[in-house]
């Protein structure tokens, strides 16, 4: 069977699981099994805006209310048909959303969660002010649901009905987890920098997420509203945002099938606690099953934090017994004449043909400085780069080189000066943008994405080479696409030859091939302009060889290359130019050659004690002899 | 005019308490990085238990010196058994498990005081009036004790020795360790100084607020709003925005419609984010690389 069809098997399992169940459960439970199914909607939505944008709304019952009260506006007052109605009112859900997450999902860390949960508050203000919305006893004989010669007015029935809807909201979600957009989100939570450097726009994804939660948030509303016929303000009340966030942090964070488990999960719960608390304690009234809600949350976060999937995918590893031939085989040693060969070949299908010509200015770089507080690291920096040139920073700790990256790639704003990348100014803007115009970079302290596998590390890095959006990733309308992503993702990996580590998750792997696998994702990115913080770290002799050597063969295909390294003799033997940076201030900048006979550079940087010349000298010497053989290859 | 200032007063009054939540969710946050969801519980906690004392026949400044402290352990011992377990806090966890225990909290109360809303009996003092405003004698507590509070707390943290290195165990946790200052006597700290504002809040308040097992959600929303002002870490501005939050409130319940009261947090939060998202005084914060 095809991988493709394997992965609709679970989809067709619960479907005839949910219709066994409505026709054989006693009616009592296939009413719990209604509201299951309601508010699992809603827990759908929450836990892709938790898992993929890695945000929290304490307030999702606001999104459920406006879905139920458009619902019953258009059902009851404007005499809508269902099918008419509900979508408006899903809309109308998804609208909130993006106004509340258009200013507020740009920040980072708390502040959608607490946004969401004063938003819960003041719908709940709003229902109960306006007397069109019926004040406090709300909207109420909203008609039974009927179409296609029956009516859904039974639990039974209504559950039916639910059946095809849940079932599709789970597609669609797992699709897109699965996608384009999964994939650059889930890269965002690992590293939300590395992943804007590779041209992914955190925000435009995270609030297009948020919008889509609201949006089954607003569904559920629709159902909710003609099942019970009546709605009324305690569709807002907080313990319904924090039941639908019980079921995703039960379930897994972030874990669509697990947030349908845990809706079922939480529902029993919650009749079950209703029911037991007043028995246990006589004097017990209202919403008392909110303690069962609060402890298990607690215990959740500190015992399990990845819920119910957490403890799944353990029993599951314990029952597949590990596969010898998965560990015990060797990695496949290949010589370095078929790396080449293999190299040559990755090249050619990553090669773009759309680069400047050599020696046309791509970057320019002008007064660009940086000061924190009294300190200035970096200090009025002009620099302009040609295309097809390898240019290398160099200088002592805290000479700047990492902060003249990190602005040039918009992860820092400067606090002067600009930066031009092919005539388009991109400092202070996010790195995205950047990377948009094909510049993208590694990082001197690692920064892979740790939840994934080697491959699925340089995958991300063909977002911006790739452009199935939202919807088209949830109706695997991404396939063909998909499929094109994995060839070009594979032979980045071939080119730093890392093809045996392919499948192997990055945080297994040793700090050198780490930052080599950084490298492959850069390249993967297909970029202009390449910009690499201390590449050779970490790396053995042959593999700095191996590195210098790709390098060339890259700058061959048309990239540019800035780089920042500390092994001076790797620097001077590769390096078409060399910046040398001190105390924030660029010194010197010139050919290998002129900067290592600067007296400057000499007196400021490399000392004048005798192992200081003897580099330099041996510097100089390799690049004597590497541009001599160079020249006889051509 | 009258109006405006009787409106102002009253705003003061009720800014104040506020301020004193907005303190709590800065002692936390500027040494945990942790928005604290059960700071809003702690004025409730105190509020109902000093009115369960003065039930019990206890006189009203006793049952407050019992609520207080019990507040204040309550406090410590749920950072104790739910907060110091965790290892890996990030900002979403942080979130859930302090909403998971808020929510707890707040169902154990609903268990034990019932739905009701309940108020504590006045202060001693009459009301006032002066030059046509009218001053409940409830509001001038409020006012004085939350002075005084606040003063404390951010001389504490600005100006003893002690104070200071607690909050610098954020900033430099290993510089912290080598004076012998350990993260977890900051964060214990942190949560009993977050006790007693909340505490205090949740009593001089009762009176003319009541306390009733909801009134933490929205005191807390508001109290975060406030600190947010401050961008989290600054103390004055916090309990400033606090004072100016009441105010706000006031104005638009009085002039345009009670009911949109609480939507007032909510707009503010919204603008600061928009356009000062580091807070009034703050400056941006540099992501490292």
């Amino acid at each position: 069977m095809s991988p493709m069809l394997r992965r609709q098997l679970p989809f067709v399992a619960l479907a005839i699981f949910l219709v066994l169940f409505a026709l054989v459960a006693p009616h009592n439970v296939v009413d719990i099994g209604v509201y299951a199914l309601i508010y699992g909607l809603a827990a759908i939505g929450l836990s892709l805006l938790m898992g993929l944008a890695g945000q929290v709304s304490l307030g999702h019952a606001a999104f459920i209310a406006v879905g139920a009260y458009t619902q019953a506006v258009l059902v009851s007052k404007a005499n809508l048909p269902f099918l008419v109605a509900a979508p408006i009112a899903v809309v109308a859900s998804m609208i909130v959303a993006l106004i509340v997450g258009l200013p507020l999902l740009r920040l980072r860390g708390h502040f959608l969660a607490l946004a969401t949960l004063g938003l819960g508050i003041i719908i709940g203000v709003i229902v109960t002010e306006s007397e069109a919305l019926g004040s406090t006893s709300g909207l109420y004989g909203l008609p039974s649901l009927a179409f296609g010669g029956r009516t859904y007015d039974t639990a039974q029935e209504y559950f039916l009905l639910l059946t095809p809807v849940i079932v599709i909201g789970m597609w669609l979600a797992v699709n897109l987890v699965k996608s384009r957009t999964g994939r650059a989100l889930s890269a965002v939570n690992d590293s939300e920098v590395a992943a804007e450097c590779l041209g992914v726009d955190t925000f435009a994804l995270r609030l297009r997420v948020f919008v889509l939660s609201a949006g089954y948030a607003g569904l559920a509303g629709v159902f909710y509203a003609h099942w019970l016929t009546i709605v009324n303000p305690s569709v807002t009340h907080f313990e319904v945002s924090v039941k639908i966030l019980l079921m995703v942090v039960l379930g897994g964070l972030g874990t669509v099938w697990g947030a349908l488990i845990g809706a079922v999960a939480v529902q029993v719960l919650d009749e079950g606690l209703r029911a037991l608390l007043p028995v246990i304690i006589p004097s017990a009234k209202g919403e008392v099953q909110l303690i069962g809600f609060g402890v298990i949350l607690v215990l959740v976060i500190i015992l399990m934090p990845g819920g119910l999937a957490q403890l799944w995918s353990r029993v599951r590893a314990k029952l597949t017994k590990p596969d010898p031939a998965k560990h015990g085989a060797h990695e496949h040693e290949i010589s370095q004449a078929e790396q080449r060969e293999l190299l040559d070949k990755s090249l050619g299908i990553l090669a773009r043909t759309d680069h400047e010509p050599v020696g046309t200015s791509i970057l320019q770089i002008e007064g660009l400085t940086k000061r924190y507080g009294g300190v200035t690291a970096l200090d009025n920096l002009s620099l302009d780069i040609k295309a097809g040139e390898i240019v290398a920073l160099i200088g002592p700790n805290g000479a700047g080189k990492t902060t003249a990256f990190n602005m040039i790639t918009g992860v820092l704003p400067p606090t002067e000066g600009s930066v031009k990348l092919h005539g388009k100014e991109v400092a202070g803007q996010l790195p995205h943008v950047a990377a948009n115009l094909g510049a993208t970079r590694t990082f001197q302290n690692l920064q892979t994405f740790k939840s994934t596998t080697v491959l699925g590390n340089v995958k991300v890095a063909r977002h911006l080479r790739s452009k199935a959006g939202l919807l088209r990733g949830m109706v695997m309308a991404d396939r063909a696409e998909e499929r094109h992503i994995e060839t070009t993702a594979q032979a980045a990996v071939d080119a730093m030859a890392l093809t045996a580590l392919a499948d192997h998750p990055i945080a297994d792997l040793a700090f050198g091939k780490q930052r080599q696998v950084e490298v492959a994702r850069a390249l993967a990115l297909e970029p202009s302009l390449l910009l690499l913080d201390e590449p050779m770290a970490g790396l053995s002799g042959p593999e700095r060889d191996s590195l210098s050597w790709l390098l060339r063969k890259v700058k061959a295909t048309g990239v540019t290359i800035v780089l920042v390294e500390h092994d001076v003799a790797a620097v001077m033997a590769l390096a078409d130019r060399v910046a040398v940076l001190d105390d924030g201030k660029l010194i010197s900048l010139g050919t290998p050659a002129e900067v290592t006979n600067d007296p400057v550079v000499i007196a400021a940087y490399l000392g004048t004690d005798d192992e200081a010349e003897a580099t330099v000298e041996k510097a100089a010497a390799a690049h004597a002899v590497d541009s001599a053989s160079e020249g006889g290859t051509r | 005019m009258i109006d405006l200032l009787q409106l102002v007063f009253a705003g003061l009054a009720q800014g104040a308490v506020y301020g004193l939540v907005a303190l709590g969710f800065v002692a936390i946050f500027s040494v945990r990085e942790i928005v604290n969801l059960v700071q809003g519980e702690y004025a409730a906690l105190a509020g109902l238990t000093a009115i369960s004392a003065v039930g019990a026949g206890l006189p009203l400044l006793v049952a407050i010196l019992v609520a207080i402290p019990i507040t204040i352990g309550i406090a410590v011992l749920l950072e104790r058994m739910t907060i110091a377990p965790v290892k890996k806090m990030t900002p979403l966890t942080s979130i859930i498990l302090t909403l998971g225990v808020s929510t707890a909290v707040k169902a154990l109360m609903l268990l034990i005081w019932g739905p009701e809303a309940k108020g504590l009996p006045t202060f001693p003092g009459s009301d006032i009036v002066l030059g046509g405003v009218s001053i409940r004698s409830q509001e001038l507590w409020v006012l004085g004790v939350s002075a005084v509070v606040a003063y404390g707390v951010i001389w504490f943290y600005e100006h003893t020795v002690r104070g200071k290195s607690l909050r610098a165990c954020a900033e430099q946790p290993v510089a912290a360790r080598l004076v012998g200052i350990s993260p977890r006597t900051a964060t214990v700290v942190a949560f009993a100084v977050a006790g007693l504002v909340g505490g205090v809040a949740g009593i001089v308040g009762s009176p003319i607020y009541l306390s009733s097992w909801t009134s933490g959600l929205t005191l807390g929303l508001k109290g975060f709003v406030a600190a947010t002002l401050g961008g989290l870490t600054s103390l004055r501005v916090a309990m400033l925005g606090g004072l100016g939050l009441g105010i706000l409130e006031n104005l638009v319940a009085g002039y345009l419609s009670s009911g949109y009261r609480d939507a007032v947090a909510f707009v503010v939060l919204v603008l600061v984010l928009l356009f000062k998202p580091h807070g009034l005084a703050g400056k941006s914060s540099a992501v490292r690389v």
